[in-house]
This record gives structure tokens, C-alpha cells and sequence, in this order.
């Protein structure tokens, strides 16, 4: 079944959210997608429907305000809907939005599309990384937050960036025995001075770090600068972690291993943007050094090279949650107005506001890109039989001998390996594919390119795809 | 392990109702809202599948649907993704081990 509406927006996090109801405040007819169950994404995820009663008060007060929002607008919202495929229509002129789910239509036309599909925890890959009981922070997050769930009662965390307190001070909170937290930046407060001017004024931020902190403090968890695992161990399951000092390239310090017993591995060396989309639609991309991937390339409206392509939140730069609800509302207010639905051309305009809070929140995941960095030796962890793509089952050696043959592109071990080809599309090795080559080849990250990504973004039953195939006739 | 330290500020006082499960033909009590990947975390299984290629064990490891690592059998429909599925009352799920266990 076909349905038409004005504005698709893809992802209910707190950017999609923002510019659904803001978009709709305007007039705009608003469809809003998401995978889950309820909205919220990673970020303001909400428990639960079935654990809400009695659980009050588990959300950010900015989280709720939003919820309310959405609940009294006029956004029509699709939950545990997939969005698999955009395309364009040449008849129509309209875009396409491909779903599956149970009880929306199979596909959406409209002129504008808002992508706000957020972001997931970037791997690194070392022996043993593949084991279960190694999870990503924002998994064991979920398990604790979301779920009620301890995900080990002796975790170790390694990785980078304020993230990964979070999960340890959640950790702790939840009665786990947490070993260390490893940070693998060694020069945080040498790089952290000059950003000053970027912490100030993010005072919510800061007391929200200063409350992790003292929970590990009181709970007598090191914080050790400078860390990293290089290694997981054991039978089935991580049983075993091997740490060690690195240097400022990262290569690990012989002399500073040590090996903890352990039931659990937390991982999070930052956050990779979900660009499935763009690279679908082949948007103009340039490289991004943070995230150590290429982003959509957006105009001061958050629109990408394809008119009516808007991109708002971390799919397109890692920022967070307050600067993708700005950039959503300044988008929202652009389609408003391009949909003809404010007619005084004063009122679309960026606000001085808008500006200064985008300008602040901007410094601000500036400052987090520049000071939590991964040192280039951790992407050289991996031996010759380490898993590098997971669903494929593709060794480091697989991987090596496509390059020795030789693989220019991300895209070309790809064809050579399968790697990237499977379940997940290259979302969880496409960042660690990149650096293996450029470091073989000795060339920038950026010459590695990016995996091409095919329709159906996400795995489909393929009954869905026959029920959407609908032959056309021409007479 | 369910969390049930009440000091904790994540304890979940109240979750949904209880139902039966199957997991690997063992019957286990588990509750509405609850997703299939984290009882089975709670119930000490690890090995969600296996590899075809390696035969190398796989679980629960970005846990927001992205990485496919936890697919399971449930219902009979195999590579299901445990941490996208609630449980439900009488679900029969089936972990990669199952019938050898």
C-alpha cells in the first residue's frame, strides 16, 4: 500500500522527535519511522511499556517534555517500523521511503525526507573481540538501564570518551565488580586545556560526568589513562582480558601487561554514525577525522546534495542529543517554509538563538572529537586470524592478502573477501576495514573510501520484499 | 542476573507480567517487556549462534540491532535478533547449542 504525506523523518531520537513535532507545529504533515518499540532512540530511551507503571521518573526532564510533545501533536508515528530502502520516484518527483512493518503502509512518498538515524558504538578489533561477554558500552547500558539486567559481576571497561563512565558508574550503581575503566587517550588534560572555552557553560553535561566520577571514585575504580585492552581470552566466552599501557601511538608498553579474570568486557571507542542512507542515495559525503568516516555533506539548513534530503543528529557528525534537537529545529522551520506553509519570510529565518546554542553544542562535540581520539597502534591489535568481519567470519590474514593483491578501496576487500557483505553491511568492520588499509598501504584514512551499501539497508524477510515488488504496467 | 540491589537506581521496581518460555527446551519464568536477549544473558547462556563457516561462538554484543551477532531460533523462524524481541507467553526460543544441550 502506498501512502503520500509532506515529511518523512526517519529515527525517533531526539533529533527525528524534535523535528517531527516542530514541523508539525507548522502545519507540515509529519510521518515519523523508528525500528523499537517506543520512541526515544539510544539516547532517551524509555523503558519498557510494560515496566513503566511504577517506574516513574527514569527520563531526563528534557526527554519527557519532548515525549509530551510528540504524544499532542499531529505527527502520525510508525514505531517498529524498519525503513529499508529510500528511492526516488521519476513520476511522481517524490521520494520513497520503503518500510517493513505490521500495521503502516509498505511505502511513503513525499517531496522531503529528514534522515535522524543516530549513531552506534565504534569497535576496534583485538584478538579474542568476537567472544561473547565482549559487548559494546551502549549494550551494556542498555541492559542495565533499559533492561534491569547486570551484564557481568566482574566488568572491565575499555575504549574512549565520557561514554564509557557512564556505563561504569552504571555498572557499579548495579552491584558489579568493575576492575578498571581504561581510557585510551593518554593526554586528555594536555589536549583538554586549550577546549576550556568548550566546557564552559555545559553545566548539565558537567555535573552529569562529575556524578560518574564520584560514583567511581567511592567505589575505588581506577581510571586508567593511557590503557587499553589488547586482548580477550577464553573458552566459549570471555573468561580472561590482557591490558596494557600504550604509548602516544598507541602501540602497547612490553613490561605493562597484565591479565584480569573477568565475565565481562565493555567496549566503546566512541560512536560511529549511521550514513547507510546517504551512501544509499549516493549524497555528496566528505571525510569526517573524528569519527574516521565519511559524513553527508549539509548546507547551513542541515540539507544534504539531494534536494529535500535533510540529514539532522549524529547520522550526519557525531554531536549529541541537545545539537541534533537544535539543528532539528532549524531544519523543521526550513521545510515549513519550503513547503509553503509559513508564508512570511522573516519567520523561517535562523534565529541569533539558534545560532549561539548551535555554535555552543558544536565547540562542545568539537572538543569531545579533538580530546577523545584513538591512537592509530589500537587499530593494529588484530593477528593474522583475528575475526575482522564478524558476520563473514573474515580474518586479518584474508584481509591482508586482498590488499597484497591489490585492493585500493574498502569497497574492493569487499568484493574479494566478503567482508562487510553480511547481516550487518559493514556497519560493525567498515571503520576498521578503512584503517587496516590505509595503514598497509601507508596512506590517509580518507583514501580508503567507504563501503557502498545496497537496498534493503537492514535484513528482510523475503515475503516483505515480494509484497513490496509490485510490477508496474504500462500501456 | 536481574539487577535487584533496591539501593540501585536501576532497579527495575516493578517489570511486566510474568510469563512461560522455552528456552532449549528447558521452561524458564521471564516478564513482559523484557527482550529474549537479555534472559537469556540473565539465564546464563552466552553462545546466542554459531558460525557457519568458523562454527565460532556469538552473542550479545552491540545490542541496539545493528551488529546480528545474538540471532536466534524463535518460534521455528530462524536468525531472529534476541535483542529486537521482547518475550512473549509460550515463546519457544532456540539458541545455535540447543539441541545439544
Amino acid at each position: 500500500m502506498n501512502t503520500k504525506t509532506e515529511l518523512v523523518v526517519i529515527g525517533a531520537g531526539p533529533g527525528g522527535i524534535q523535528a517531527a513535532v516542530t514541523a508539525a507545529k507548522f502545519g507540515v504533515d509529519v510521518t515519523l519511522i523508528d525500528s523499537s518499540f517506543v520512541p526515544g532512540g539510544q539516547y532517551y530511551k524509555q523503558l519498557p511499556k510494560e515496566f513503566l507503571k511504577d517506574n516513574k521518573n527514569h527520563l531526563h526532564k528534557k526527554a519527557e517534555f519532548l515525549f509530551t510533545e510528540l504524544k499532542r501533536s499531529s505527527v502520525h508515528v510508525f514505531m517498529n517500523s524498519v525503513a529499508w530502502g529510500i528511492f526516488h520516484n521519476p513520476k511522481s518527483g517524490l521520494w520513497q521511503v520503503k518500510l517493513q512493518c505490521n500495521n503502516c503502509s509498505s511505502q511513503i512518498e513525499a517531496p522531503i525526507i529528514i534522515i535522524a538515524t543516530g549513531a552506534y558504538d565504534r569497535s576496534i578489533a583485538f584478538p579474542g573481540w568476537n567472544l561473547p561477554g565482549v559487548m559494546t558500552a551502549g549494550a551494556a547500558q542498555t541492559m542495565i538501564k533499559n533492561q534491569g539486567i547486570l551484564p557481568g559481576k566482574r566488568a572491565l571497561l575499555s575504549g574512549s570518551g565520557p561514554l564509557q563512565l557512564a556505563a561504569a558508574a552504571n555498572l557499579v550503581d548495579a552491584g558489579a565488580e568493575v576492575i578498571a575503566v581504561l581510557e585510551c587517550g593518554s593526554r586528555l588534560l594536555r589536549k583538554g586545556i586549550s577546549h576550556i572555552p568548550a566546557v564552559w557553560g555545559q553545566w548539565g553535561r558537567m555535573h552529569e560526568g562529575l556524578g560518574y566520577a564520584g560514583t567511581l571514585v567511592k567505589a575505588k575504580v581506577p581510571y586508567k589513562l593511557g590503557w587499553s585492552v589488547i586482548k580477550a581470552m577464553g573458552n566459549e566466552k570471555v573468561e580472561e582480558v590482557v591490558i596494557a599501557k600504550v604509548d602516544e601511538i598507541g602501540k602497547p608498553i612490553k613490561g605493562s601487561i597484565q591479565t584480569h579474570d573477568v565475565d565481562a568486557l565493555i567496549v566503546g571507542y566512541g560512536l560511529t554514525p549511521s550514513t547507510e542512507f546517504f551512501r544509499l542515495l549516493n549524497c555528496e559525503m566528505k571525510f569526517s577525522p573524528s569519527e574516521g568516516i565519511y559524513i553527508p555533506d549539509r548546507n547551513e539548513y542541515f540539507e544534504t546534495s539531494l534536494p529535500g534530503i535533510f540529514a539532522v543528529g549524529d547520522c550526519a557528525g557525531i554531536g549529541g542529543a541537545e545539537l541534533a534537537m537544535v539543528e532539528a529545529k532549524i531544519t523543521a522551520k526550513r521545510i515549513a517554509w519550503k513547503l509553503g506553509h509559513v508564508s512570511n519570510d522573516q519567520s523561517f529565518k535562523i534565529e541569533s538563538s539558534e545560532i549561539r546554542a548551535l555554535k555552543k553544542e558544536q565547540r562542545f562535540a568539537k572538543m569531545l572529537g579533538q580530546v577523545f581520539t584513538i591512537p592509530q597502534g589500537l587499530f593494529k591489535l588484530a593477528e593474522e586470524d583475528t575475526i575482522i568481519c564478524r558476520c563473514e567470519q573474515v580474518t586479518l590474514s584474508e584481509v591482508n592478502k586482498a590488499i597484497s593483491y591489490g585492493a585500493q578501496s574498502v569497497t574492493d576487500i569487499k568484493t574479494i573477501t566478503r567482508s562487510g557483505m553480511g547481516n550487518c553491511q559493514g556497519r560493525t568492520c567498515g571503520t576498521i576495514l578503512a584503517q587496516i588499509l590505509a595503514a598497509e598501504l601507508g596512506k590517509p584514512v580518507e583514501t580508503s573510501q567507504f563501503l557502498n551499501i545496497r537496498p534493503p539497508v537492514h535484513p528482510l524477510l523475503i515475503e516483505q520484499i515480494e509484497e513490496n515488488a509490485q510490477p508496474e504496467v504500462t500501456g | 542476573m536481574r539487577i535487584t540491589n533496591s539501593s540501585s537506581k536501576h532497579s527495575i521496581r516493578k517489570r511486566g507480567r510474568s510469563v512461560d518460555i522455552l528456552i532449549n527446551q528447558h521452561k524458564v519464568t521471564a516478564f513482559e517487556g523484557e527482550l529474549v536477549s537479555t534472559v537469556l544473558h540473565a539465564e546464563g547462556i552466552r553462545t546466542f549462534d554459531r558460525k557457519h563457516k568458523t562454527g565460532n561462538s556469538s552473542g550479545i554484543y552491540c545490542g541496539m540491532g545493528i551488529c546480528y551477532e545474538c540471532l536466534v531460533t524463535i518460534d521455528g523462524v530462524p536468525n531472529i535478533r534476541a535483542c529486537q524481541t521482547p518475550v512473549e507467553n509460550m515463546m519457544v526460543i532456540e539458541t545455535s547449542d540447543g539441541n545439544k544441550s
